[in-house]
């Protein structure tokens, strides 16, 4: 079904012939996006930030004119993570004809949910922040995607920390749904190539409170490296169990504990935690040229201080734009897909990832940066992992 | 490593068997299984957050004033929607403290700033305590205190005060209460303000241990198996079922295989509603 989707939409795709004004979203002074975010669900502690990215990165633009003269509007809504309600949304922003492509929408299940409806409307799917094989494999047309899969990730720091601290006895805490699944393959696949396998590995459920009896599964089985498939909470739940029963084994924690408020609100316990970097946190504490001059404009504009989220919603949104300038001033969607399909960026000054775009591959960057807590904060300690 | 398991295993317990205390608190005096208690535990961590960070409190003085507010918060909803469905069929009551819970939980998921961070609440507790090869954590040892206080103060109501014999006449039997000259409507009141307060207990001990967010309430999910063991009409019972259920859910973490865990809990409420129908604590007459 897909596949003959797929054909379908090429064949639109070159049938459609130039109608500049038949171009949903898209009129002489400007084109229209839209996203759909969590603001009031349980995500809703990533989905405000990178909204405030996003829109931040738009606004920039249309006080330079625009891309190509065209001002960039945007329509967010909120989905609370709830598919039921993203898709809803989705279907009133497709039925009113009025929005160019979708940009950065967050969950995975609002992205399972709503990604058909939208590419099957012949609009772009862009970026959304769903570490998800579907957003960008098999290869469509117009699903394009910036957020490898965690077990890239994982496998690829899970290797780079072995071979360099040279840990013999890797344990895993995982949340026991899909998100802990795909990470245990990527730590299982990344010690497999240096020729090791978990020697422990234990679950827990959203909501957990205590993390008592894992981590004394975990040190009873004498781990040397603790590899953390938790969020922010629970990576803190467990470094402070673990510190508090006097155990001082090394952790590693996804992408997903890579923010702030880890070492916020773990203090000491998580000091000297290993984490998974894919766009660096903007602390305003040593921050320099165009990244200071930007954390000040996102400071006046929002009244707080951005994080990790704020960063990656502006680079998902500097992105679009990038496709955009590519795609000229005569924009449709099978030109701007054309466009992103052979887009190389360029590095901004946030310190994130360049992407590289081809026709076979749509996934823009597989490589994450090792970053460790050091003296209450982040700090990068790897280069890119191949 | 098994006494370090065990006693987190009996602090958590601590807090599934307040909660549960407050479901069997609910459930004797008004016959209704709420399914608002987490969410009110969450509301009641969050009421201390806001007064600390947002007002600026001390914490001290914030504990106390967030579960009268809870206190408080029940007697509303009892007031303003419970009351109404004091006679009609115990599914009514119980849908809508259903549907209370997710009113509650979407009232608080409406402020930016509980949702879009996490939040900690700290008590001014010792870190570690090492108690011979026993590391204690100073919040689970004040969840230990704490319940233990809240339990004696519970007692000492029921027993020597005139409101809590009044609510153990009417939850015995509301016709022969109401004769003697005790409201049965302000005795509804009083329970579901209790059962709130209590759930406010609750919240604010878990929240060190865990971190406030609008998640917490899930914690229910643990503390009603907790009060179906201990028999759903008894108090002692409620905290005894909420230790077994942390010690056996702490145990079985460390020593059964992987996943089992998550399934001791409501395997051992079958078990005891198999071989005890009443619970462990429940005593003779079924009505």
């Amino acid at each position: 079904m897909r596949r003959l989707l797929t054909v379908f939409i090429a064949l639109a795709a070159l049938f459609a012939g130039p109608a500049p004004a038949a171009t949903p979203g898209v009129t002489d002074d400007s084109i229209r996006i839209a996203t759909i975010q969590d603001l009031s669900g349980p995500i809703a502690i990533l989905g405000a930030p990178i909204r405030d990215g996003i829109v931040m990165r738009l606004d920039e633009e249309n006080e330079r004119g625009g891309v190509h003269g065209r001002k960039l509007r945007i329509a967010v809504e909120d989905s609370g993570y709830d598919p039921k309600k993203a898709i809803l949304a989705a279907r009133r922003l497709l039925g009113d004809g009025q929005v160019f492509a979708f940009l950065g929408n967050l969950g995975t299940p609002v992205v399972m949910a709503t990604m058909p409806l939208i590419v099957e409307a012949g609009l772009p799917h862009l970026f959304p922040f769903s570490p998800h094989l579907a957003t960008y494999a098999p290869t469509h047309p117009l699903k394009f995607q910036l957020f490898a899969p965690y077990r890239d990730y994982m496998d690829a720091a899970v290797r780079h920390l072995v071979g360099q601290n040279g840990y013999r006895r890797v344990g895993l805490l995982y949340q026991d749904d899909d998100y802990g699944l795909e990470v245990m393959r990527g730590v299982e696949s990344g010690l497999a190539k240096r020729g090791l396998a978990l020697v422990e590995r234990t679950g827990y459920k959203r909501g957990t409170t205590d993390f008592a009896s894992q981590i004394a599964r975990l040190r009873a089985a004498d781990c040397d490296l603790v590899v953390l498939a938790t969020v922010v909470r629970e990576t803190v739940a467990a470094a402070q169990e673990a510190r508090k029963v006097g155990w001082p084994v090394d952790m590693l924690v996804t992408a997903s504990g890579y923010s702030a408020q880890t070492h916020e609100l773990g203090g000491a316990a998580v000091e000297g935690l290993y984490g998974v970097s894919v766009m660096p946190h903007p602390y305003p504490e040593g921050a320099d040229g165009a990244l200071n001059d930007w954390i000040q404009r996102y400071r006046t504009r929002y009244d707080a201080d951005p994080n990790v989220w704020s960063a990656m919603g502006y680079d998902v949104a500097d992105t679009f734009i990038q496709g955009l300038r590519a795609a000229g001033r005569d924009l449709d969607v099978a030109g701007f897909a054309r466009a992103m399909a052979s887009l190389n960026t360029t590095p901004g000054f946030l310190g994130g990832p360049t992407y590289h775009f081809s026709p076979e591959d749509h996934l823009g960057n597989r490589r994450g940066r090792m970053a460790r807590i050091v003296s209450g904060r982040w700090q990068l300690v790897s280069d890119y992992l191949e | 490593m098994f006494a370090q398991v065990l006693l987190s295993g009996i602090a958590n317990g601590c807090v599934y068997g307040l909660v549960a205390l407050s479901f069997v608190l609910v459930f004797k005096a008004t016959e209704t299984v709420s399914f608002m208690q987490g969410e009110l535990l969450m509301v009641g961590a969050f009421a201390a957050v806001l007064l600390v960070e947002g007002a600026g409190w001390p914490v001290l003085l914030a504990l106390p004033v967030a579960v009268l507010a809870l206190f408080a918060l029940g007697a509303l909803l009892e007031a303003v929607v419970l009351r109404r469905a004091l006679g009609r069929p115990h599914l009514t009551a119980v849908l809508l403290t259903f549907g209370l819970g997710l009113a509650l939980r979407g009232g608080v998921t409406m402020v930016p700033a509980a949702t879009h961070q996490l939040h900690r609440l700290d008590l001014p507790l010792p870190g570690v305590i090492a108690i011979g090869p026993l590391q204690v954590a100073g919040a689970h040892l004040a969840v230990l205190v704490a319940t233990g206080l809240a339990c004696a103060a519970l007692a000492a109501f029921f027993r020597f005060t005139r409101a809590g014999v009044a609510l153990r006449a009417c939850s015995e039997d509301p016709r022969v209460a109401a004769l003697m000259g005790i409201s049965p409507s302000r005795m509804h009141t009083l329970a579901w303000a209790l059962g709130a307060a209590l759930a406010g207990v609750a919240g604010v001990l878990l929240a060190p241990l865990t971190l406030v967010h609008p998640g917490m309430g899930l914690i229910a999910l643990k503390a009603f198996p907790a009060a179906v063991i201990g028999g759903l009409s008894s108090l002692p019972g409620a905290i005894a079922g909420g230790v077994l259920v942390g010690v056996i859910e702490a145990l079985s973490g460390l020593y059964l295989p992987e996943g089992a865990k998550e399934l001791a809990v409501y395997g051992l409420m079958l078990l005891v509603l198999l071989m005890f129908p009443q619970g462990l604590g429940g005593r003779g007459a079924t009505r």
